[in-house]
């Protein structure tokens, strides 16, 4: 692949034969065309291919259940504790 | 061009996998062509910067710094965005109440833990190009997806109001008045999200962030004994004496003051927003360290720049921000204290611009709906208006007559303690995904490190909790 062009594509489907490249060299650039836009971007990072395409939902282990509800009681127990000192020092300070 | 979202049927319920391929190559090319947004483009005319300078690297003579002066960003703004208010104030309570000692390189520890953590946040957004609350909900599902959005934006709410606190306490100091020192802060905000461009909303912030350097010359006003930070630095000691619950609540507000579930949410959305790719890992890497090494510094300096009230026997134990200042006076002169109380300032305004764009991105993540300070107004309003309705809200609390901003500050840092286990727990399993991280999955000492980290804030909070519950044991 020539350096001087940034993510030139080398795909095999309707647009290959088109000239999209962009030349990183050039002093001006133009994305009037949608290719050249699509020629510097990585196929996940387009707005429209994101928002519809997600990573699927993981199968959690019996294990990782147990971890994320003991950290999940942990936290809910210990801001209970720090409002009721933070509660108790505040109206012992007054 | 320029078009609205639109919703590509023919690629909807496709299953996303890492991914390196152009958008231009890929097979869903021919329909993306029709809906390219100004996000897009915006981010498109990044990347071509980006291609231009790593070209130019390889043939010029420190071309190098071209591409990382493009690429750095995100990982200063989180960590200095981090040193806020409250952390600020934690560190100026480390230094005023035990002086120079084993607070030092436990600062240096909690940024190193920092780093770890924040890495991670880096390769997840640049493979992925996804946001942490978006892949938290897309991995785990709802259920443990709005546990986890509901720590984040109560803390972030927390923290957005001692912001506001800091603001109206470090102009205080100057005698501005707290409703035009705070709306003073919201315009400042407003200026910084209305550019409609991430590239210029991160150049602004990072211009305003830099000056938490001014702790720096605070502490050098406050002539430090070089000799004792060095030992300090070799021997952890001497450690505090004194009240071991009072220690170990500022141990935990200062870990609290580095690692927070914030900024895991606002680095990886930022590293996406900018359009960071995995080839830019190494960069975003330095841009991290960087960015842990400047908050370090001037973090140590907020200690150094406080120790006189520590010599002069001086209880700081009930301080706000201002009276810092106004205590420092007299011992290092008008000028340490005014920089000491305008560093308050800046560290609260970079926050709350930080924070707010955390929250904001989040809500959008979740919601589906524009996410990006690439979009115009009018296209992201609903981001934009979270952004900006959670800094207005928490600036209104701060300029209630009688409202206990004490407690708020108090509990603020440990909260955020508190709250990390579960937020890394997400984290941890992200980045050991491989459906999600491919090639760049989590190594083996990266996993030690991040486990490591998890379990000290877990006997962190362990031991505040024991302690509050039962404080015969620590002799209180």
């Amino acid at each position: 692949m020539d350096p001087h062009f940034a993510d030139v594509p080398e795909n095999p489907g309707a647009l290959a034969s088109q000239d999209v490249s962009v030349d990183v060299k050039s002093e001006q650039l133009s994305l009037r065309d949608p290719r050249a836009v699509l020629s510097l971007l990585e196929a996940d990072q387009v707005v429209a291919a994101k928002r519809r395409t997600h990573f699927g939902r993981k199968n959690l282990s019996t294990g990782t259940k147990a971890l994320l509800w003991g950290l999940r009681i942990y936290v809910v127990a210990m801001l209970v504790i720090v409002f009721i000192s933070v509660y108790q020092a505040v109206h012992a300070a007054r | 061009m320029n078009a609205p979202d639109k919703n590509p049927s023919q690629l909807a319920g496709h299953t996303a996998h890492p991914t390196t391929e152009s958008a231009v190559a890929s097979a869903a090319a021919p329909e993306l062509i029709g809906l390219v947004t100004h996000e897009d483009v915006d981010r498109a005319r990044d990347r071509w910067e980006v291609a231009r300078a790593r070209v130019k690297g390889r043939t010029k003579t420190f071309g190098g710094f071209r591409l990382l002066w493009l690429l750095v960003g995100p990982g200063i703004l989180v960590f200095l965005g981090e040193n806020d208010a409250p952390s600020m104030l934690s560190y100026s309570a480390d230094g005023s109440r035990y002086g120079v000692g084993f607070f030092i390189p436990f600062v240096v520890l909690t940024f190193i833990m920092g780093f770890i953590v924040q890495e991670m946040t880096v390769r997840l957004g640049a493979v992925t190009h996804r946001g942490h609350a978006e892949l938290i909900f897309d991995r785990f599902g709802k259920f443990w997806g709005f546990f986890s959005m509901g720590d984040l934006i109560f803390g972030n709410f927390l923290t957005l109001v001692t912001e506001f606190i800091g603001v109206r306490a470090g102009l205080g100091f100057f005698g501005v008045r707290p409703a035009i020192a705070v709306g003073g802060a919201l315009v400042i905000v407003v200026a910084a999200i209305t550019t409609g461009r991430y590239w210029t909303w991160e150049r602004i912030t990072l211009s305003l962030a830099i000056f938490n350097g001014l702790f720096i010359p605070a502490a050098i006003l406050a002539r430090p004994d070089w000799h004792a930070v060095g030992h300090a630095m070799l021997t952890w000691m001497p450690f505090p004496g004194g009240n071991r619950y009072e220690i170990l609540l500022l141990i935990l507000a200062t870990i609290g003051a580095t690692v927070t579930p914030w900024m895991l949410f606002f680095q990886q959305s930022a590293v996406v927003d900018k359009g960071m790719q995995p080839r830019d890992i190494n960069a975003g890497r330095f841009d991290t360290l960087l960015g842990a090494l400047l908050a370090s510094a001037f973090a140590i300096a907020a200690i150094l720049a406080t120790v006189p009230l520590f010599h002069h026997g001086i209880n700081a134990a009930d301080f706000q921000a201002a009276q810092f200042a106004e205590a420092l006076e007299p011992l290092i002169g008008h000028t340490g204290a005014a920089l000491f109380a305008l560093g308050i300032f800046e560290a609260g305004i970079v926050a709350a611009i930080a924070i707010s764009t955390s929250s904001a991105y989040a809500f959008g993540e979740v919601m589906q709906t524009g996410h990006s300070l690439n979009r115009p107004l009018r296209e992201a309003w609903p981001f934009y208006l979270t952004l900006f309705g959670s800094a207005c809200a928490a600036a209104a609390l701060v300029l209630i007559p009688r409202f206990p901003l004490e407690f708020v500050v108090l509990t603020v840092n440990v909260i955020a303690v508190l709250a990390m286990p579960p937020a890394l727990a997400f984290l941890l399993l992200l980045v050991n995904d491989p459906e999600v991280m491919g090639e760049h999955v989590n190594g083996f000492w990266a996993n030690v490190a991040g486990v490591t980290v998890t379990i000290l804030l877990i006997i962190a909070g362990l031991g505040f909790g024991l302690a509050t519950v039962f404080p015969k044991w620590l002799g209180g």
